[in-house]
Formats: C-alpha cells, sequence, structure tokens
C-alpha cells in the first residue's frame, strides 16, 4: 500500500528542509563573508610634520617611531600575516593641503588606515574626512578636547563613526597641571598665563584656567599673554611676566617657542623668582639640555615619559623595548610624540587582530572600527583604553625638574600620577562642564 | 621694570632696524619690494647657526662672535646671484611682476633651506650663554641683548656714513631720487643696483645671524620679521635712514610695552598704527 503523506507531514518535512536548508544557507554565507587574509602588504598612510616648526619636535619624533614600530611588526610577523607598507606624508602646508593629501589617500592610494596629524587644526579639518569617504582615520598627537566633543552636554557620541583619537585630548594636561599645583603649592595667590595665539594655546589656558578657579578660587590670574606661534623674541612677554610677580606661569608653549622662551627667559632672572608649568613640557629638558631650569612643573601629556615604569608587566616590557630601540636608533630617548604613535599604529593592529577573531576573516573598515571602539591594551605607557566617544583615555603624569649626575639634562622628580578617571571628562560630557560641576 | 621694558623694546628696534635698513636700501634704490627679504634672513640665521655649531667649543669664544658676520657675507654672496639671475630683469617691469618674483624666490629659498638644512632646529646658543648677564638697577639683563644693540648701532652709524659721506653712498642716493636723471648723468645703475641689493640683503643676513643665538633656526623662520619690517617701512617711510630708525624705535616700543600694559591688544595696535599713516602720511613719516 502506497504510503500516503499527509498534508501536515508534508509541511514538516518542508519546514524542516527549508530550516535547514536556511541554516545551511546561512552558514556558507558566513563563510563566503569571511573574507580570506590578503596577500598584499597593509597599506599605512603616517601623516606627521616633517617640515616646519612641528617638525624637529613632534614630527620626525613620530615618524621614526611609526617605522621603527612598523619594523617591529613586521619581524613578528606583521598583522595576520599581511605586512605593513608604512607611507610617511607631511602635515605641512595647511589644512587645504591635508584634506587633499588625505582624500588622495583614502580614494585613490586606497591605504587601509590614515594615521596622522599633530595639528588640532588639520584633525579638525581631516576627521570629518572619514565617515565622508569611508576610509579609517586615527588621529594620533593633536590635542584639542574639541575634536571629539559635541557642541553642548550631553552629546551623542561617537562623532565620527570611521574617526578616532588613540590619545587623551589637552584637557588631561592641563587638569593634571591644576591637581598638582593644588596638591603641592597650596600656598600660591597669583597665576599667569603665557600661550600661542590660536586654538592650541586658547583652548590649553581655558582647560586650566577653569580648573584653578575651580580647585583654588583664592588664586588670582593676574597676566595673560598670547605670543604669536614661532615668536623668536620672547624679552617683552618675560618682563611683563616678571612684572606681574605670579608664583607660577602656566605655558603650553611647544618646539622652537618653549625652547627660545626658557632660554631667553633663564638669562633674564626669570626663574629666580617664578616657577613654569608647562602642559606638555616633557621634551624640552632632553631638548636643551643640563642649562634647563630645575624646579619647573612639567606635564608629560599622558604617562609618556622615558623613566616611568607602567604597572603592568606588558607594558613594562613594551617600555623597556621602546626606550631602548629607540635610543640605539635614533641617540635620543623617546619623547611622548614617539609613545603617540606607538599607540596610534598598535591600536590599528590591536583592533584588527580583535575584528578578525570575531568575524573569522581579514575584517571590513567598519569592522575594524567597531573593534577600536571600546579597546584596551598595552602601551609603553600603560594600559590604553579608546573609549566609546572614540578617544583615548590616559593616566597623567606630572614632575618637577632636577638635574641629577646620571643624565645630561633634568630629568623629574616628585612624579605623581592622576588616573584617567581623575583628569578625563566622562563619556558624552564637555571637559570645561565636566570641571564646572565640580563639588 | 621700566627700564628693561624700554631694553627689550630698544633691543627688539635694533632687529627690526636691520632688517627694514636693508629691506629700504633695496626698495630705495632700485624701487624693488623684496618679498624674499625675510628668507634672506633666515638664511643668515642658518648659516651662522651651521658655523658655530661646527666651531662648537674648539675655538676662542671671540670666533664665534666673529662667525656672525657669515650670515652679513653668505647672504651678500645669496643676494649677489639673486640680483644677477632674477631681480635685474624686473627693473623695467611694473610692481606686480616684482611682487611675483619676490613671491616666487621666497618659496625658493625655502626650498633651498629645506634642501641643504633639512627640516629640523638648529641651536646655536653659545654666542648668547658665553656673554652670560649684566645688572642693570637690580635687573638681571643678558649681555648678548646689549651686544645685539651695539652692532646695530654701529651698522646704522656705518651706512649713514657711507650714504652721506662716500662717493659710492651718494650715487646711491642719486639714484633712488631719479634713477633717469642719474641714468642720463652715466652712472652705472647695473652695476650699483647690484650692490645695493648685495648691501639690503647682507644686512638681513646680518640680523638673521645676531638673532639665533637666542632662538632656534628653522624653516619659515623669516616669516615675522618680514613683516614687521613692512610695517617699519610703512611707518618710517620708504628710502629713508631716519625713517627706518624711528619706524623701528616705534614698532619695538610699542611692542614691548604693549605686552606689558595691554597683552590682548599689542599686534592689531601696531597694525593700526600702520593704517593711520597710510592713510593719514601714506609716504610715511619721513618717506619723500
Amino acid at each position: 500500500m502506497k504510503k500516503e503523506v499527509s498534508r501536515r507531514k508534508f509541511l514538516k518535512y518542508m519546514g524542516a528542509t527549508a530550516l535547514t536548508a536556511g541554516s545551511l544557507g546561512a552558514t556558507s554565507k558566513a563563510l563566503g563573508q569571511a573574507k580570506p587574509i590578503p596577500k598584499d602588504p597593509i597599506k599605512i598612510a603616517a601623516v606627521s610634520f616633517l617640515t616646519g616648526a612641528a617638525a624637529a619636535p613632534f614630527g620626525i619624533p613620530g615618524d621614526n617611531t611609526y617605522k621603527m614600530c612598523a619594523d617591529k611588526i613586521n619581524a613578528e610577523g606583521g598583522i595576520l600575516g599581511r605586512k605593513i607598507d608604512l607611507q610617511s606624508k607631511d602635515e605641512a602646508g595647511g589644512v587645504d593641503a591635508q584634506v587633499k593629501l588625505c582624500r588622495k589617500l583614502i580614494l585613490e592610494d586606497k591605504v587601509d588606515v590614515v594615521l596622522g596629524y599633530i595639528s588640532s587644526a588639520s584633525c579638525l579639518a581631516v576627521l570629518p574626512l572619514a565617515d565622508e569617504l569611508g576610509g579609517l582615520i586615527v588621529a594620533y598627537d593633536c590635542g584639542t578636547h574639541e575634536l571629539m566633543e559635541g557642541a553642548k552636554s550631553p552629546y551623542d557620541v561617537p562623532k565620527f563613526k570611521l574617526g578616532f583619537r588613540s590619545k587623551a585630548h589637552l584637557g588631561i594636561d592641563n587638569i593634571a597641571l591644576a591637581l598638582y599645583i593644588k596638591k603641592n603649592y597650596p600656598k600660591i595667590n597669583k597665576i599667569a598665563g603665557i600661550n600661542q595665539d590660536y586654538a592650541w594655546g586658547r583652548d590649553s589656558w581655558l582647560i586650566f584656567e577653569t580648573a584653578m578657579k575651580k580647585l583654588m578660587p583664592q588664586v588670582q590670574m593676574v597676566k595673560t599673554l598670547w605670543p604669536p606661534l614661532g615668536n623668536t623674541d620672547f624679552t617683552a612677554h618675560i618682563s611683563a611676566l616678571m612684572g606681574s610677580e605670579p608664583d607660577i606661569v602656566h605655558s603650553s608653549l611647544w618646539g622652537g617657542d618653549a625652547v627660545t622662551f626658557s632660554k631667553q627667559a633663564l638669562g633674564m632672572g626669570f626663574f629666580k623668582k617664578i616657577r613654569m608649568a608647562y602642559s606638555r613640557g616633557e621634551p624640552y629638558p632632553q631638548e636643551v639640555g643640563k642649562d634647563y631650569p630645575e624646579g619647573q612643573i612639567i606635564c608629560c601629556a599622558g604617562t609618556h615619559y622615558f623613566l616611568y615604569t607602567p604597572k603592568d608587566k606588558a607594558s613594562a616590557d613594551l617600555q623597556k623595548w621602546f626606550v631602548g630601540e629607540y635610543q640605539k636608533r635614533y641617540g635620543k630617548y623617546p619623547s611622548y610624540p614617539c609613545y603617540h604613535a606607538f599607540q596610534a599604529i598598535f591600536a590599528y593592529k590591536h583592533s584588527v587582530e580583535k575584528a578578525a577573531k570575531a568575524v573569522g576573516g581579514w575584517p571590513t573598515i567598519e569592522e575594524i572600527a567597531k573593534a577600536m571602539t571600546g579597546i584596551t591594551f598595552p602601551t609603553p605607557s600603560g594600559m590604553l583604553t579608546i573609549r566609546e566617544d572614540h578617544n583615548g583615555i590616559e593616566d597623567c603624569l606630572v614632575g618637577i625638574t632636577k638635574l641629577t649626575p646620571k643624565y645630561p639634562f633634568p630629568i623629574l622628580d616628585k612624579m605623581e600620577i592622576f588616573p584617567a578617571a581623575q583628569v578625563n571628562a566622562p563619556i558624552g560630557m564637555k571637559t570645561v562642564d565636566w570641571i564646572n560641576s565640580w563639588k | 621694570m621700566w627700564i628693561i621694558y624700554t631694553l627689550n623694546g630698544l633691543y627688539f628696534a635694533a632687529l627690526l632696524f636691520l632688517i627694514s635698513l636693508g629691506l629700504n636700501i633695496i626698495l630705495g634704490v632700485m624701487g624693488i619690494l623684496n618679498l624674499a627679504h625675510g628668507s634672506l634672513y633666515a638664511i643668515g640665521a642658518f648659516i651662522a647657526a651651521w658655523i658655530i655649531i661646527t666651531l662648537g667649543t674648539q675655538v676662542p669664544p671671540f670666533f664665534l662672535y666673529v662667525s656672525l658676520l657669515s650670515g652679513l657675507v653668505g647672504v651678500g654672496i645669496v643676494g649677489f646671484l639673486m640680483e644677477k639671475s632674477l631681480i635685474r630683469f624686473m627693473y623695467k617691469r611694473t610692481l606686480e611682476y616684482q611682487l611675483l618674483l619676490t613671491f616666487g624666490a621666497l618659496m625658493l629659498l625655502e626650498d633651498v633651506i629645506k634642501m641643504i638644512w633639512g627640516g629640523q632646529a638648529y641651536y646655536a646658543s653659545a654666542p648668547f650663554e658665553l656673554l652670560g648677564k649684566v645688572d642693570i638697577f637690580g635687573n638681571v639683563y643678558p649681555a648678548y641683548f646689549l651686544f645685539v644693540m651695539f652692532i646695530a648701532l654701529i651698522a646704522g652709524l656705518l651706512i649713514w656714513l657711507f650714504m652721506s659721506k662716500t662717493k659710492l653712498g651718494i650715487m646711491l642716493r642719486a639714484i633712488s631720487l631719479d634713477r633717469e636723471m642719474a641714468t642720463g648723468l652715466g652712472l652705472d645703475i647695473t652695476g650699483l643696483s647690484t650692490f645695493a641689493f648685495v648691501l639690503g640683503a647682507g644686512l638681513a643676513g646680518l640680523a638673521g645671524a645676531l638673532v639665533v643665538p637666542t632662538t632656534p633656526a628653522l624653516l619659515g623662520f623669516g616669516h615675522e620679521p618680514l613683516i614687521f619690517g613692512f610695517i617699519v617701512v610703512v611707518v618710517g617711510g620708504l628710502g629713508s635712514l631716519k625713517g627706518a630708525l624711528v619706524g623701528s624705535l616705534l614698532v619695538g616700543f610699542t611692542r614691548s610695552f604693549g605686552i606689558a600694559v595691554f597683552p590682548e591688544i599689542e599686534l592689531p595696535l601696531l597694525f593700526l598704527i600702520a593704517g593711520i599713516i597710510l592713510v593719514v602720511k601714506p609716504e610715511g613719516l619721513f618717506g619723500r
């Protein structure tokens, strides 16, 4: 007797078949999506100032570090077996030139990632291109707190889906300085400021002044000076500061300006009466040498200091390699831009590896961006986290210059580390609003 | 403190005087508005820095100070080459051509600096540090700044003597007063123009060399002095030694006291003064 298949049974079988087919289809689709790992090298564009005032203090050390790190990664087998093809590019030429260059890198050269930018103006102009062009951009050294912050608190994050900054913004330097001053010089009455007359200087002073007013409301701001970028004669500024008799002078001067100011101030007896507090002064004692004045408060733009040992072993081992290798290659101790370059290139490496694990193959740009959001990894200056707002947060180290027989320049004494939570605003809150909300 | 503010003003004025004097000679004698003047100043700084760093501590300090003259000589040679190869073709052209050409020369010289010295900073502070500090009514002041003022004073006096007492100087003045008449009188305009350009360029180079012990030589080093140099020329007047002196002092003191008293508007104030002078006395305070 021919066994009749009932309608109910038929539908059941059909359903099961469909489910099996569906799941098989899904599996094969997933397997199809798991792109094989390409054989060709990963194109990484590293954009730093290779010429101009910012080249010597930041751009060249940063670029050196990219090369050193790419060599390390390649020697260890690359990223998922793919070697890095590093392309150094110059950040000089202004914002328009950088926008053009970035478009070319993403659209024509089809680089896998753009790591770069020292100037805040470059970052502000270029980061929006990430989402517009569908390219991954990781800002590595620029400081402005406005880059990832919205117009008012609370703001939505992330501001850019494919744009990141693998370091903390200038808020940490200036908040840490204010905290250090409050703790170590509680009796001071007068503070002055000398900052360059553009976004970097203005933003740095804004954060520092806001934090100081909150932490030490009794302190008077007696003078604020705004020399132009690239100023070669600071004598008038030095005298004006001395004339206003502050206890401490805040400064975010960088590069040649920082060195010129120090040397001229030294010649005018400035440091006998006044103490400087530099928000990013870390490179300059090494730059100036033994004549760099002692007793100056210096912030390291994070915990980026060659004599700092991170708490976790992985980071401490990296720091040992980093300082030794950089010194061997370039004859100097690494300065903070070097640490920033390490963070950017390794943020990419760790994110690709994390994303690859999740998707089972070479990830898309979107998948890498997803993996980079919230990632934590070891760096020579400690564990680094890139938050959901696509901005790195870091602890911050402040110390005081002191000459020792061991080094031909003053090193930092009385070092204090301010934890990331103490110097970074919470996600979605503007830094200035956060400081103003302190109790 | 006021005496230090005054000295700061004098120091800045001394440098500006050398820069604007060169700018003025080139403008007055040759009628060329040299936008590359700041680059010549920068080349002076790089040459001097390079020599000071090379000499290091192996030579007696006296030679370090003599080496500052390398800015004058070296940039004089650059000026000679520049005049012979570029500038001489511009004498009969209108101002727009000169501006285009000298702006092109500015870009070219920046690249030459980049090719020769690279992108890094050159620190050559030995002459600044060796002279130490002096006590001026209880205020510490670097002796090197006084040295710069002294050199600028000597240079100013020499140029004044040269322009008013020597035949060559008088011929240069004649050209600046009336080029056609000077040609008609049979003066060697070509040779004298080359000389004026070399002298003007050399003065810019000397200023660059004098400033480099106080600040590192970097790419883009000549931009700020060019702007201030033009303010001095606008304020003091074209082709006038007295104008260069008074203009430099006015800018130097406005800047020094401005930073001490009203730092927020110190720079706009300088441009405002230049603007008012342009409107009220377009030829400048001592211009013709």
